[in-house]
């Protein structure tokens, strides 16, 4: 029964399909909500299940001189990081399936499992287009990924726990963005980094590199890793709405909160230049490590004088 | 797919087919990590036989050929050609129908450039000016279309003047697109000139100075971003610019920024004489009479296109179709300016430093006789179909 | 130095309407001076030809079956046309207009495109010769 209980819960519900299914509707308000700001009409509802299942339903084209088992593993390797990351984290606003002590080091890990798999796609190929893309993202993943560890893992510090129920027990009533918001911002920013959203999408560049890591894949493979990221972008909202708004105890607040983060990201996406990425790379080692710094100083402090 | 790797460099083929161009052009750029080494240009992919083709044609028809050369300049390639062949003809242009000439040609200048806001914006990765400015340019391509009858190829002129008259509604409309279109242009100004991340992007990025400008042979608001005060209207004007002057736009940084400053100050020069003309509408007819027949003769004509200047040859022989046509467009003078300018630069500033000097790939596929030593190398029309096949 | 400089716009839009026209659910009036299919007044012409002379697309051709008894068929092919009206403007006795109203002009096969002006009966007459002489 047990078993039977595990299974039904990382296929069908509230991970595996129901996941997928709403990360999906998730990319819809992001278009939506972008091109609602750009003055234009967006695409309709299914959109984006109406691409992915045209994606899956085309042929894989492996292209000559690539290892073939990495090409096609890629894609599945990702998505399924992106999935179990998500079993650990309270979606829709239940608690997490499993938990087990250290488990936010496990999620934040397989978040970035994620983006290696992109890179090496990327590398696999003989394209020169993925071979610079591949670069690109690898480099920003190196920029931004410690910044955003460390915000995520501000909340983690003032509970003294690294297991994701703990700090949701103590989050769940006490809302972090007032007394963390550095924290805060750069984790917002950090997931816009992660995700290559602009004005961090120069792995991604259309005017420059095609589509940077991903531009030999189509078909399923295309499929998976788009269906990694929608994944990879409900998880990070999650994560964020979890630590910082207060908690996510019921769909509802789930709702509200995870769409209100997304309405702040739409509206810096919309609102910036894409930068180069030497610039991105100075942005986040520059700004972005020092907020986090001062912002760790501050917990560490008050932790001391207050608890 | 051939890779060639030598020690450290590595080519990244922009081109033919690529996000970045609108228009197919082939750009292989030699890369070191991120930074540019050297850059080749292959052009010719949009030549379609035109000046050929105008052989067979009468001189009518060969001014709507013309007009198709490009899509964003075709009412100033149709005025240079109108101006070549009333030269040949010995025809006075009646001065209304001048007037109303240079008002569609600053129209159309106000549409290019709007329309080169949004492409640059976009290929800086900054979709929501893109967005913006391409919204703003559907009020101009309202006025040419109530005022001419279509929003592109307006097929305004006629041999001898133009098709259509202006009167006192269209007027009331052009100044109230006029005044929604200064505020908007106010804007973007201020956006291109203060943003911090759009000026990452664009300032300090493909300096030109002054004298490689004068060397390279840059024309148009390439070259007066750096400073080098060339512009047909001013230097030589036609058509009605002798009685409405126009003032130079010029700026001396020479990189990026100055460029997008440059072609948005000339939005606001255009608005100006675009109302200058329309109060001093002079009256009278709209067309000259053109005869058929040309006597054998040549001759030359220059004008301000968008883009730079634009250079027409015209040779006539006595019958209805004209001997050879000859255009030189501005982009293949800015051309070269890309290939010297990008080495240096990072890989991701390569697209922008090509849309800064606004090229337009159609115009610029002509046919060049290279002729060294004897070997004169001259194609038929069907050898020149299957090269292009 | 600003760093939000679209703000106020995209602000507005917001809290606004898209700007797009829901084509085909909203259809814009054409603009008077829209140029789009031809339409030819048999009664004043004269069979000059300048029209089909004048054509940048061959567009139009001008069959002659009596010019004295002044008998023309005109043939448009409407696929061809670039709709420049060079051809209103050749014509000295005005014979020839564009509408403003017909832009909507999609078709399943290009015969739909051939247009036959002129008396049925000379249109019968010129269908027949071109049949036998091919």
């Amino acid at each position: 029964m047990d078993i039977l209980r595990s299974f039904f819960a990382i296929l069908i519900f509230p991970g595996g399909l129901c996941l997928l299914f709403v990360s999906l509707i998730y990319e819809w308000v992001d278009r939506k909500l972008l091109a609602q700001l750009q003055n234009r009409i967006g695409p309709r509802w299914f959109q984006p299940f109406a691409d992915v299942i045209k994606l899956l339903a085309k042929e894989e084209v492996v292209p000559e001189g690539v290892d073939a088992g990495l090409f096609v593993g890629l894609p599945i390797l990702a998505l399924a990081g992106g999935l179990t990351a998500a079993l650990y984290v309270p979606l829709f606003g239940l608690v997490p399936i499993y938990n087990f002590p250290g488990d936010l080091i496990v999620t934040l890990y397989l978040l970035s499992l994620l983006t290696l798999c992109m890179g090496l796609a990327g590398s696999n190929t003989l394209d020169r287009f993925s071979l610079v893309g591949a670069t690109r993202t690898l480099t920003q993943l190196f920029s931004y990924e410690a910044p955003f560890l460390l915000a995520l893992l501000g909340p983690a510090i003032l509970t003294g726990s690294w297991q994701i129920s703990d700090i949701l027990a103590y989050t769940n009533s006490h809302w972090l963005l007032l007394t963390q918001p550095l924290g805060f911002l750069i984790a917002i920013i950090g997931l816009m980094g992660k995700l290559e959203l602009p004005p961090f999408d120069a792995p991604e560049a259309e005017t420059e590199i095609v589509a940077g890591a991903l531009t030999e894949y189509s078909g399923r493979g295309l499929a998976l890793f788009r269906l990694g990221k929608g994944v990879e972008l409900l998880v990070g909202l999650t994560l964020i709405a979890a630590f910082y708004l207060g908690g996510v105890t019921n769909p509802v607040f789930f709702l509200l909160k995870t769409l209100l983060l997304l309405l702040i990201m739409v509206g810096v996406q919309s609102l910036m230049t894409r930068l180069r990425i030497d610039q991105t790379v100075g942005l986040w080692w520059r700004y972005g490590v020092l907020a986090v710094f001062v912002q760790w100083l501050g917990i560490i402090v008050l932790k001391g004088v207050l608890l | 797919m051939q890779k060639e790797k030598t020690v450290s460099s590595f080519t990244i083929p922009i081109g033919p087919q690529h996000p970045a161009l609108k228009e197919p052009g082939h750009f292989l750029i030699t890369v070191d990590g991120e930074i540019v080494t050297k850059t080749v240009v292959r052009l010719g992919y949009a030549h379609r036989g035109i000046e050929r083709a105008l052989e067979e044609r009468n001189y009518v028809q060969c001014m709507y050929l013309l007009e198709r050369i490009c899509g964003i300049c075709s009412h100033i390639h149709a005025t240079a050609y109108c101006h070549a062949v009333e030269q040949l003809a010995g025809v006075e242009v009646p001065p209304r129908a001048q007037a109303i000439r240079l008002l569609v040609a600053e129209l159309e200048r106000i549409h290019s450039h709007f329309l080169w806001l949004g492409v640059a914006a976009h290929e800086a990765g900054f979709d929501t000016l893109f967005m913006y400015s391409w919204r703003d340019r559907e009020t101009v391509m309202d006025l040419l279309e109530n005022m001419t009858g279509n929003r592109v190829n307006y097929s305004a002129n006629l041999l001898g003047g133009v098709k259509f008259d202006v009167d006192d509604a269209l007027e009331g409309e052009i100044l109230k697109g006029l005044e929604f279109l200064e505020e908007r242009t106010h804007h973007y100004l201020d956006v291109v000139k203060t943003d911090i991340m759009f000026l990452q992007r664009t300032s300090g990025i493909g300096v030109m100075t002054r004298r490689q400008a004068e060397v390279l042979g840059a024309v148009g608001p390439t070259a007066r971003a750096s400073g080098v005060a060339r512009d047909i209207r001013v230097e030589a004007p036609y058509g009605a610019y002798v009685e409405h002057p126009v003032n130079i736009i010029l700026e001396q940084d020479g990189d990026l920024r100055a460029r997008f400053i440059v072609r948005l100050r000339e939005l606001f020069e255009s608005y100006r004489l675009i109302r200058e003309v329309l109060e001093t509408l002079p009256a009278g007819e709209l067309v000259g009479r053109v005869p058929r027949r040309i006597k054998a003769s040549e001759t030359v004509s220059r004008v301000e296109a968008p883009r730079g200047e634009l250079f027409y040859f015209v040779k006539s022989n006595g019958s209805d179709k004209p001997e050879r046509v000859k255009v030189r467009t501005p982009t293949i003078c800015n051309m070269l300016s890309v290939i010297k300018l990008a080495v240096g630069h990072q890989l991701a500033d390569i697209p922008m430093i090509l849309t800064g000097i606004d090229p337009c790939f159609s115009c610029n596929d002509r046919s060049v006789q290279i002729r060294s030593g004897d070997n004169l190398q001259v194609l038929t029309w069907e050898q020149l179909r299957q090269f292009g096949a | 130095m600003k760093s939000v400089t679209m703000l106020s716009d995209v602000l507005r839009s917001l809290f606004g309407e898209p700007v797009t026209e829901k084509y085909p659910f909203e259809r814009r009036e054409a603009p008077e001076r829209l140029r789009s299919s031809l339409h030819w007044d048999s009664e004043k012409c004269t069979g000059c030809g300048l029209c089909a002379t004048d054509c940048p697309a061959n567009a139009i051709e001008m069959i002659v079956l009596d010019k004295k008894a002044k008998r023309f068929v005109l043939v448009y092919h409407a696929d061809r046309c670039t709709f420049c009206a060079q051809c209103e403007f050749s014509c000295r006795q005005g014979c020839l207009e564009l509408s403003n109203k017909e832009w909507e002009l999609a078709a399943l096969s290009r015969t739909a495109f051939i247009n036959y002006f002129g008396e049925q009966a000379n249109i019968d007459e010129a269908l027949q010769a071109a049949d036998q002489s091919e």
